[in-house]
């Protein structure tokens, strides 16, 4: 007799999308069905060997109640190496369009990157950290994050968010999210994002060791798997200091006690909504953005005071290569902004005191498209 | 029953919300009745290509319920080997029955999810993404909310924020699924065609305590006459697991219009429209009748200057959102009370609204501490207006001591709700 996953009705989707190998699903059915279950972990060097199942298995903490788990619509894909959710966008996430803001879109990519370490039983503080990591007092800081959207969810949208990390370089680590429409079935955003350690008290950065590595990428996929795989892609970019002229600002920004996140730090989706604070009225009226990239450089606190500014970004040689209406690059000899159906800015966030960068970014618009 | 139930879902539903909730839980009893109903292998041919073990039987009490293999139904060959026919094999297969049922419930449950979750009838039969549903007789609105890390503020559990956006998109939600959403926010169609609309002026909510993440909250609204001319909201807030009550909460509408921006009566045919939704119950809150004061540079002991609406402020019609006035009303609560008082109730009286370009201050003063004979909670009136001098909102919030014991540990996993 077959045994199936233990499973409600508010599961069916995930069970649906993911129970293609029920006995390797059986390890996971049977931990949820006695989710008071408490295990302690003691990763070992042989450990890599696992397969992502059986070392949640051994390594699973506590987890919240099978309520929420069931109510939370995410869970580990069944290779064990990613992790997905739906989310269902909210009438107070939507924006003047009716569609969900960037803000909302970079929360939900926080959250599930968040309900991804819980569920292979890292830590749930906010920083996502391994038992190894939380000896040392190191916590994961977010370097880059680059988003970009095709099509924006409206309101009553569901949407399903797929996230997995893994090894960037010596000192980091990334990790990736595809975001689709539940009923088209359609990629309609991409997002990476790459992060470094550092040790919560010292804040100074520091390099990933191996026994704190062995711990996660028992989680991450095997083969390097890019949400953003092109050569050249915008992801990668470096993003240039913005310079004078700076084309608009918004001065006098200060964070708002809403802004905090658990640990009393200014939340990384407040500095996006502070970047988009210097466009003027006239671009978010007729215009959406399509990608934004963001470089942390320094920490704002609570009591600190931000100015944003936006100029116009160049390409070497001053010359603006813009995207024609018939979708074909033309290069313009000078800086021309009159091609209204694209603009592409460089931003600064930079603390009112003294001017020292907190972040740079760039942001690229498009067109709103009529619905 | 809930046989006919899962027949039933290949054709328009009609079945109210709670046989849903026996059938999900009935499902998989031995003891179903299942009369009446006559099922072939073959009749379950075209539209039950599905694979087999992708279905998941539910879960009744905690346990997995075992089913036979469905693959073995699907696959049509089950015509073609009769056991012979003894006594035993006369009896109706009622685990090959049961499947049967299940693989059609599930499999029409799968098309339904896939192709056409959007909910078309305003009474949701199943609620796997929270959007909510009409329960008790049609006149209560519920809807889940499971709490995101990003809701969580810095004191570590679900912000006052929050949980009045989740109150305001129920009450949406609401009106969406009793029919009352006309073109435009809230407003009845008769209300559209004479450009009325709902005005909230008036706000209360207590907050026994905040949910934190990973908890999943239940939302009950409900809508009563207020007068003869308005309409109260009530919310009653719990949580999903153990059911205690975490916010209680009450506002009063009236109705204005939108081009004269004058109150207005209720016409004779919007009050048909809207009194069949209005429950008959007390308030959920108590109403705190006392005067709100209004504070000015003298009697203000805080006073926050230079507060701007950012793009994420404003709602679909270029307005500030309810929920910000909030977050700005605690601006200038002085720190020592915000880190260690928790709010525990607050009563808002909304005058104006504000758009991208206002410039605010938000003033407070303590107005009593101790009150109520309850040591350490603390009494603050709040004043929330235009830098030229129009007020946008008044206000009067209680702050209680943060309890030691529910600040909880957040550095494990979330606490398994309450």
């Amino acid at each position: 007799m077959l045994k199936f996953p233990y499973c409600n009705v508010t599961d069916l989707n995930q069970a649906l999308a993911q129970c293609r190998f029920v006995g390797l699903l059986g390890p996971l059915a049977s931990r949820r069905q006695s989710p008071r279950a408490v295990v302690s972990c003691s990763p070992s060097s042989s450990e890599f060997s696992l397969t992502p199942v059986q070392a949640v298995m051994s390594c699973q903490q506590q987890v919240g109640s099978s309520l929420v788990n069931r109510l939370r619509l995410g869970g580990l894909t069944e290779d064990g190496f990613s992790y997905k959710e739906k989310f269902i966008i909210r009438g107070f996430e939507v924006g003047i369009n009716k569609i969900a803001t960037i803000e909302t879109i970079a929360n939900l990519l926080q959250e599930v990157g968040s309900n991804h370490a819980q569920s292979v039983g890292f830590s749930t503080d906010g920083f996502g950290t391994s038992p190894t990591m939380r000896k040392l007092h190191l916590i994961w800081v977010t370097a880059r994050m680059h988003i970009e959207v095709y099509k924006y969810p409206a309101w009553r949208d569901v949407i399903e968010i797929e996230t997995w990390c893994q090894n960037e370089g010596r000192i980091g680590t990334r990790r990736d999210w595809i975001l689709n429409d539940v009923a088209t079935g359609e990629v309609f955003g991409r997002a990476t994002s790459k992060w470094v350690m550092m040790n919560q008290d010292t804040r100074r950065m520091q390099k990933v060791s191996d026994d704190v590595k062995e711990e996660y990428l028992i989680f991450c996929p095997r083969e390097p798997r890019l949400a953003f795989s092109e050569k050249n892609n915008k992801s990668l970019k470096r993003i240039a200091k913005l310079e004078d002229p700076v084309r608009y600002s918004k001065l006098g920004l200060k964070p708002r006690r809403a802004d905090l996140d658990m640990n009393q730090h200014v939340n990384n989706v407040t500095y996006i909504g502070w970047v988009l604070e210097s466009i003027p009225k006239e671009i978010i009226d007729t215009h959406e953005l399509q990608a934004i990239t963001l470089d942390y450089r320094r920490e704002c606190q609570q009591y600190n005071v931000v100015d944003s500014l936006t100029g116009l970004e160049l390409t070497e040689g001053s010359k603006m290569v813009s995207v024609g209406t018939n979708g074909s690059a033309t290069a313009t000899a000078t800086t021309r902004e009159d091609d209204h159906d694209c603009h592409r800015f460089l931003h600064l966030l930079r603390l009112s005191s003294d001017g020292r960068e907190i972040n740079r970014g760039r942001t690229e618009w498009r067109k709103k498209p009529t619905r | 029953m809930v046989a006919t139930a899962a027949t039933s879902s290949f054709f328009p539903i009609t079945s109210s919300p709670d046989s849903i909730d026996s059938k999900n839980k009935k499902l998989g009893n031995g003891s179903t009745n299942l009369g009446g109903i006559k099922l072939k292998p073959s009749a379950s041919s075209g539209s039950l290509q599905v694979k087999a073990n992708a279905q998941a039987p539910p879960k009744i009490n905690g346990t997995t319920v075992v089913m036979t293999p469905v693959e073995g139904f699907t696959s049509e060959d089950a015509a073609s080997s009769l056991p012979p026919r003894t006594f035993i094999n006369q009896l109706p297969d009622w685990s090959m029955l049961l499947a049967a049922i299940t693989t059609i419930f599930l499999a029409a449950e799968k098309q339904w999810m896939m192709l056409d979750w959007k909910p078309r009838r305003p009474d949701m039969l199943i609620d796997p993404f929270g959007i909510g549903r009409i329960v008790q007789d049609g006149l209560v609105f519920r809807q889940n909310f499971s709490i995101r890390s990003y809701e969580i503020g810095a004191d570590r559990t679900a912000s006052i924020e929050t949980l009045m956006n989740h109150l305001q998109e129920t009450a949406i939600n609401h009106c969406k699924s009793a029919g009352l959403l006309g073109d435009g926010f809230g407003a009845t169609p008769g209300m559209c065609k004479k450009n009325l609309i709902w005005v909230v002026t008036r706000m209360q909510v207590v907050v026994d305590r905040y949910p934190t993440w990973g908890d999943v909250v239940q939302v009950d609204t409900w809508v009563s006459a207020s007068g003869k001319n308005g309409m109260r909201r009530d919310w009653l807030v719990s949580n999903s697991k153990t059911g205690e009550i975490l916010t209680r909460a009450s506002s009063v509408w009236v109705m204005m219009n939108k081009l004269t921006r004058r109150l207005s009566k209720i016409p004779e045919e919007v009050r048909g429209e809207i009194e069949p939704h209005f429950m008959n119950s007390d308030p959920v809150v108590a109403e705190d009748n006392r005067k709100l004061v209004k504070l000015d540079d003298n009697t203000a002991q805080y006073v926050r200057k230079g507060l701007t609406p950012r793009w994420s402020d404003l709602d679909v019609n270029q307005h500030v959102n309810n929920v910000k006035y909030v977050g700005w009303i605690l601006e200038s609560t002085p720190l020592g009370i915000v880190e260690s008082h928790e709010l525990c109730s607050m009563t808002l009286e909304y005058r104006r609204e504000c758009g991208r370009d206002s410039v605010l201050q938000s003033l407070t003063a303590v107005s009593g501490v101790g009150n109520l004979g309850n040591m350490g909670e603390i009494e603050c009136q709040h004043l929330l207006q235009l830098e030229e001098g129009s007020e946008i909102v008044r206000g009067r919030t209680q702050w209680r001591p943060k309890n030691a014991k529910s600040f909880g540990k957040m550095d494990q996993v979330p606490a398994q709700s309450a």
